[in-house]
């Protein structure tokens, strides 16, 4: 390419436009050498030359870019026609902006949240191993298991143990005792999730076997608060559960945990225990090559978002443009860059309003970016939605003669918009994305509300809750244990504002340990006689304090105890689940099967019935679940307990119960000699951490469907407008020719409500089908709830019909004239 | 200075949109164009010329079977002058008039002779196709 030919175009026409004006001098002198007239010399010069100005556009085609110079004069085009639109402009970029920006801020967090993986290195190949039972599928391990899983080494390249955190343990030696989070782990957990190292070391195998000797690996975080991030922490003693423990290194600030972790513990794992009780977990990562079917899941679920993206986007399509790609494409990158603002604020914004108890999110939600990928997605989708919308109308818009405008209309009655074809599916196909979209949204939102209605199976509300760490060598048996409790109870009692007081192993909502049982007598025959319950361990007034109702037998008594009988209080599921017939009263179940020497014991007497409670979420059913008395556990178990969950203590207040927390501390460590106790949170403040994450998810999944209802509703509005709006000008002949304006009206609105019913009656269908994959996401609703499906058509019918009512009526109202002369 | 002048004034840029459906015909002058080119080249050997001069001698010199509207002489010379085959400048005509002298440049000389003998060896080949005996 010559870059002389694009240069200086200017002054290379004025330059023409005197050589041409020589030239025809030239030939006017030529003329009238001949003897003709000077005019009639002048006229014959200019025949013979032909239409300078054609010479001219010739040159001046030659040195154009043409494409370059149409894309500036289209933009210059789009920016005046959008100014004399001033208000379609404002909605056209809104729409894009909020369909970008809250996209981008909901995507991001739900990434985050949600669907990213761990920010550990190469998470693909890493695996939580599972259990697969006749209930399913559970995480869990046992030593044996692990010993035999750390054996696998062609498939496995490190194998790790570890809990999740809970047991709690008291950090003393400094001003103040604290109650820290400490997780027990094997050797090659660090190794397993890449934990970065900010000082010293890691376990080594000397450590972690029985008698290494007392370790720590401090978090980041206790480091810097405890220790002032002071790298002379390495190499001293810390006092745990009054024992002396030697920090040996510090994780680095990245490393995020499942379950949030102060501090981590060698394991020191008996390789040769044969205790078969599932009480912690173990992930390991895979050998370069091997794959696992189950990773299709996370595949799935990435498709599920790029499924929900997709149809967001689709649906947010409009269809607006004048013709013209660079008018789209001018507003969809204003709206594009506007929704980056957008979405850079909405990330805060959701943030600020996310509850505690978000996982994942990092400190102060410094782990939640705006998602580059999804911020680069949602722009090359508006923008390719620009060039696609702009494109489609461009092409078919080649003005076909009145004639055959008016034959189309009025031969089909239908899809008799103008360039029909084309049009009409972009109408269909809109309506019955949007349609997808909100039926979803429809979904989420009901879900949501039902969330608020659930009962939780127990009275939340004045209830304050406090863990205590019975670890150590003061609690090798039961009877330490239960005199804690008595004592605290007796003390508690006195407290004034207390209205009850209770202690168990863990807390409703938080998730119960697991435990097998054989229901004794029962033959092994079709009715269930076997099984793996939740499992709690309770002092004899947990189901007055939490009120949790007692349906059928007795509660617990403070007679319940080491030296009485056994007994063993079920909940309504169980009975339902295990007795669908017969009686639970009267029947006695040996509990602990095969799970090993721990949990020895004799078979207990099935005494009560309680309600549910809804241990595992909100959105589970209650799971079934059995009560002992705490009093009554084996003292090897309670020893195992107390390694992997703190003592709870439940107390029932009369008012406000968070004014009961230091008389409450001050009354317990009194009556426990001295033990801190620490996690002081009310129920209803339990009962938020463990639906916050829930609920979150609710939020960003309900604002997302109103985001795309917003849009597909303007979208529709803006598709159907355009499209009457193109019809003016038959319109207006129409009615030169003698239609009544109500005639005209009623057939713009017949047409457009056609298209609207037959992309309502696809949207539906389509929803049929989608929707299952959000069934996983829903609670208390049908993927295919009636509600949604006849509301939301309605809906939509009516933004249509609206869509389509307002320009019709403003067609029908312009003098035929205009009509005739309007574009 | 004329009537013509008004026509003129406008700008290349508005009329180039509203003719751009004819874009894509191609004109007798396009197709010409190798042809032309090369006439104006051959033209100029004598020696710099302005465009009135350059139409007269092609119109002349071909018979009148080339004739062509003068106007389209113009895009081939500004097109041949960016190729640097040729050079321009102002000066003052035979009638003492202003004009722009258009002269061979080397390379429009080299381009020349090139053409020429391209031209010469496919007008032989055609003809012995269309079974003319060389002579």
């Amino acid at each position: 390419m010559n870059p002389r030919r694009y240069t200086h175009r200017e002054k290379k026409d004025a330059d023409l436009a005197e050589e041409i004006e020589s030239h025809l001098a030239h030939e006017q002198d030529a003329n009238t050498g001949r003897g003709l007239p000077s005019e009639e010399a002048r006229r014959q010069a200019r025949l013979k030359f032909g239409n300078p100005r054609s010479t001219r556009e010739a040159v001046w085609r030659y040195r154009s870019l043409p494409w370059l110079d149409d894309a500036w004069r289209d933009f210059r085009f789009a920016l005046r026609s959008l100014a004399k639109t001033p208000g379609f402009a404002l909605i056209a970029i809104a729409v894009i902006a909020v369909g970008i920006g809250a996209n981008t801020a909901v995507f991001s967090v739900i990434n985050t949240v949600l669907l990213k993986p761990l920010t550990y290195p190469d998470p693909q190949s890493l695996v939580m191993l599972m259990n697969s039972g006749p209930r399913g599928t559970f995480p869990g391990a046992n030593v044996p298991k692990f010993n035999i899983w750390r054996q696998q080494t062609s498939i496995f390249s490190v194998v790790a143990a570890y809990d999740r955190g809970g047991a709690g343990l008291n950090l003393t030696g400094g001003s103040e005792p604290e109650q820290i989070q400490g997780v027990h782990v094997s050797a090659g957990y660090f190794r397993l999730f890449g934990a970065p190292l900010a000082a010293g070391r890691t376990f080594t195998a000397a450590e972690d076997s029985p008698n290494g000797g007392r370790v720590v690996v401090l978090s980041y975080g206790l480091w810097k608060r405890r220790y002032g991030a002071n790298p002379s922490v390495i190499g001293r003693t810390i006092q745990l559960d009054n024992q002396p423990y030697l920090v040996v290194g510090v994780i680095g600030r990245g490393f995020v945990t499942e379950a949030p972790a102060d501090l981590w513990l060698p394991w020191q794992f008996d390789m040769a225990s044969h205790d078969m009780a599932h009480y912690f977990v173990v992930s390991a990562r895979l050998r370069p090559g091997v794959t696992i079917p189950s990773l299709m899941l996370i595949r799935a679920t990435a498709r599920k978002r790029e499924l929900a993206t997709r149809s967001a986007l689709g649906a947010g399509r409009w269809q607006i443009v004048r013709q013209l790609l660079i008018e789209s494409l001018t507003l969809s990158l204003t709206g594009g860059v506007l929704g980056l603002i957008l979405g850079f604020t909405g990330v805060r914004l959701l943030l600020a309003i996310a509850p505690g108890g978000i996982p994942r999110i990092g400190e102060d939600g410094s782990a939640v970016t705006l998602d580059a990928h999804v911020l680069l997605f949602t722009l090359g989708v508006s923008v390719l939605t620009g060039i696609l919308f702009g494109l489609v109308p461009a092409l078919s818009a080649s003005r076909p003669n009145l004639a055959a405008t008016l034959n189309e209309s009025s031969s089909r009655s239908g899809v008799g918009f103008r360039s029909g074809r084309i049009r009409s599916l972009l109408v269909i196909s809109e309506m019955a994305l949007a349609l997808i979209l909100v039926i979803g949204a429809a979904l989420f939102i009901r879900t949501f509300m039902k969330l608020q209605g659930v009962d939780p199976g127990f009275d939340p509300h004045n209830v304050l809750t406090l863990a205590m760490s019975v670890s150590g060598d003061r609690f090798r048996k039961t009877a330490s244990v239960e005199q804690v409790i008595r004592a605290g109870t007796e003390r508690l009692a006195s407290v004034p504002g207390v209205a009850g007081a209770a202690a168990g192993n863990g807390l409703p909502l938080q998730g119960a340990f697991g435990m097998s049982f054989d229901v004794v007598g029962r033959p092994k025959g079709n009715t269930p006689f076997t099984g793996i319950v939740g499992y709690y361990s309770v002092s004899w007034n947990y189901f007055d304090t939490f009120r949790i109702p007692l349906l059928r037998g007795r509660s617990f008594t403070d007679r319940d105890d080491g030296s009485a009988p056994g007994v063993v209080i079920i909940n309504e599921a169980m009975a339902k689940q295990y007795w669908p017939k017969g009686d639970p009263l009267g029947d006695r179940l040996q509990k602990g099967v095969g799970a090993g020497p721990v949990f020895a014991e004799p078979p207990r007497q099935i005494i009560g019935i309680v309600g549910d409670t809804r241990d595992e979420g909100l959105n589970r059913d209650a799971a079934p679940t059995m009560y002992i008395p705490i009093a009554q556990m084996p003292d090897a178990e309670t020893v195992l307990n107390a390694r992997v969950v703190p003592l709870w203590w439940v107390i029932r207040s009369n008012g406000d119960p968070h004014a009961l927390a230091a008389p409450v501390t001050a009354a317990l460590r009194e009556a426990s000699g001295g033990l801190p106790v620490a996690h002081v949170r009310t129920m209803d403040e339990v009962e938020v951490g463990v639906t916050s994450r829930q609920r979150f998810n609710m939020l960003l999944l309900t604002v997302f469907g109103l985001s795309g209802l917003l849009m597909a509703a303007i979208g529709i509005y803006g598709l159907m407008a355009y499209s009457v709006q193109q019809r003016t000008q038959e319109m207006g002949i129409r009615m030169a020719l003698g239609a009544q304006a109500s005639n005209i009206r009623n057939m713009v609105i017949r047409q457009g409500m056609f298209l609207a019913v037959i992309g309502v009656a696809l949207g539906i269908g389509g929803a049929f089908w989608l929707t299952r994959f959000i069934a996983g996401f829903l609670f208390g609703v049908k993927a295919w709830d009636p509600l949604a499906f006849i509301a939301t058509p309605l809906l939509l019918c009516c933004v249509a019909l609206f869509a389509v009512w307002i320009p019709a009526r403003r067609a029908t109202r312009v003098d035929p004239m205009t009509a005739l002369r309007f574009e | 200075m004329f009537e013509g002048k008004n026509a003129m004034a406008e700008k290349p840029q508005e009329a180039v949109r509203r003719r751009r459906d004819r874009r894509n015909g191609q004109s007798a002058g396009d197709m010409l164009q190798g042809t032309l080119d090369m006439l104006i080249l051959r033209t100029l050997v004598m020696g710099p010329a302005h465009g009135h001069t350059i139409a007269g001698v092609i119109e002349h010199t071909s018979e009148n079977t080339l004739e062509v509207e003068q106007g389209s002489l113009y895009p081939a010379l500004h097109r041949l002058e960016d190729r640097g085959l040729l050079a321009s400048e102002w000066g003052v005509s035979e009638n003492n008039r202003k004009a722009k002298f258009y002269r061979l440049t080397p390379k429009g000389r080299r381009h020349l002779a090139a053409q020429t003998s391209r031209w010469r060896q496919m007008t032989r080949a055609i003809g012995l196709i269309l079974g003319e005996h060389a002579k």
